[in-house]
């Protein structure tokens, strides 16, 4: 029998090469080298632990490190659209997959990327929800992370997954399922 | 709008979870080209709506019935064989993109993914049980003690149908 993996806390797949979860620890990396990761998508404010940052460079990982995006943001501000927005952008390149989605445990400013991801895709606001409040864990939801993800505007990635179709460049299949490009 | 059934997720590969499907989430249904839906529910076939059937020709779905009890009533237990059974069209990639789906895409098909995840996938228990918990919302009965004994043997299977992520 072959050694046991452990994935990070509130480790999930959520669409063909794209993962969601909180901040690996060492005893994770084995396994994310099993799903091949290309690109850590970072929505703390904090930098990623020593050990990780290490591991990103011994497996020539790209990391996106958004928590950064916003000035003077504080450890304990809540995600903005605009990170979310950049996040969004980030996943219509093709090239960058697999993805690993994080934060500290992998709960609301992860859920807050995915929750407008479903959005984008055009999932009802129930669903999205639900799938949201699964990775709450027992401190439950936060109602800003909801509405960010009701308020979200669609229009700016709308435009740019019109602008990439018309020119012929590929964005991930299950990226704009239903969305009509009006 | 694209409504998913309730509970619904990717598991690994093209192998997906959920609820029973209904009238509302064929829609949404139909943008994962399914060809096999495996439905772990109530004993008798009759329990299935007529639209889900007609539903589920039209696509061209090749549909499969486990009779599996819940295992929230006292005195039954999860049948080995049936399990068994599941991991044996899951282990097939010829059958895929696949819906595994109970009636709520708690227990029933928790201890499926369960299952998949520590024989199919290596996993730990303590994250699959973390898994499990997420959609049980916090109700496992027996579940726990039949995922840890359980052990899928390697009879009958084909190697070479292996879906990728598979690790044996």
């Amino acid at each position: 029998m072959s050694a046991k993996y452990v994935p990070p806390a509130n480790f999930a797949p959520v669409e063909q090469h794209l993962y969601r979860s909180a901040a690996p620890r060492p005893i994770n990396f084995p396994f994310l080298k099993l799903l091949d990761i290309k690109t850590i998508i970072w929505l703390n404010v904090e930098d990623p632990s020593d050990e990780l940052l290490d591991f990103i460079d011994a497996h020539d990982i790209n990391l996106e490190h958004l928590g950064l995006l916003t000035k003077k943001v504080k450890p304990w501000d809540p995600i903005s659209d605009k990170v979310v927005q950049e996040a969004l952008t980030i996943l219509m390149n093709i090239q960058i997959y697999p993805v690993l989605i994080c934060c500290s445990m992998g709960r609301h400013r992860t859920g807050a990327v995915i929750g407008c991801l479903r959005k984008l895709q055009g999932w009802s606001f129930a669903s999205l929800v639900d799938e949201y409040q699964r990775f709450t864990g027992i401190a439950g939801e936060r109602s800003n992370v909801e509405l960010l993800v009701e308020n979200f505007s669609l229009v700016p990635l709308k435009q740019l997954l019109k602008i990439k179709a018309n020119s012929n460049e590929p964005v991930p299949q299950w990226f704009d399922l239903h969305s009509d490009l009006e | 709008m694209l409504v998913p059934p309730v509970n619904f997720a990717l598991v690994v590969g093209q192998l997906y979870r959920s609820g029973h499907p209904i009238n509302l989430n064929y829609q949404f249904l139909e943008t994962l080209n399914l060809k096999t839906v495996i439905y772990v529910g109530e004993n008798c076939p009759e329990t299935i709506s007529a639209e889900y059937k007609v539903w589920l020709e039209k696509q061209g779905i090749n549909y499969i019935h486990f009779p599996s009890p819940s295992v929230s009533e006292p005195f039954t237990e999860t049948d080995v064989g049936t399990v068994t059974e599941v991991l044996k069209l899951i282990i097939d990639e010829r059958n895929y993109p696949i819906l595994m789906h109970s009636n709520k895409g708690k227990h029933r098909v928790g201890v499926i993914v369960a299952v998949v995840r520590k024989c199919l996938q290596q996993w730990c228990l303590t994250p699959l049980y973390e898994e499990y918990i997420r959609y049980a919302k916090g109700k496992a009965d027996s579940d726990f003690l039949f995922i840890e004994h359980y052990e899928f043997e390697d009879r009958d299977v084909v190697v070479e149908h292996f879906p990728r992520w598979v690790m044996r």
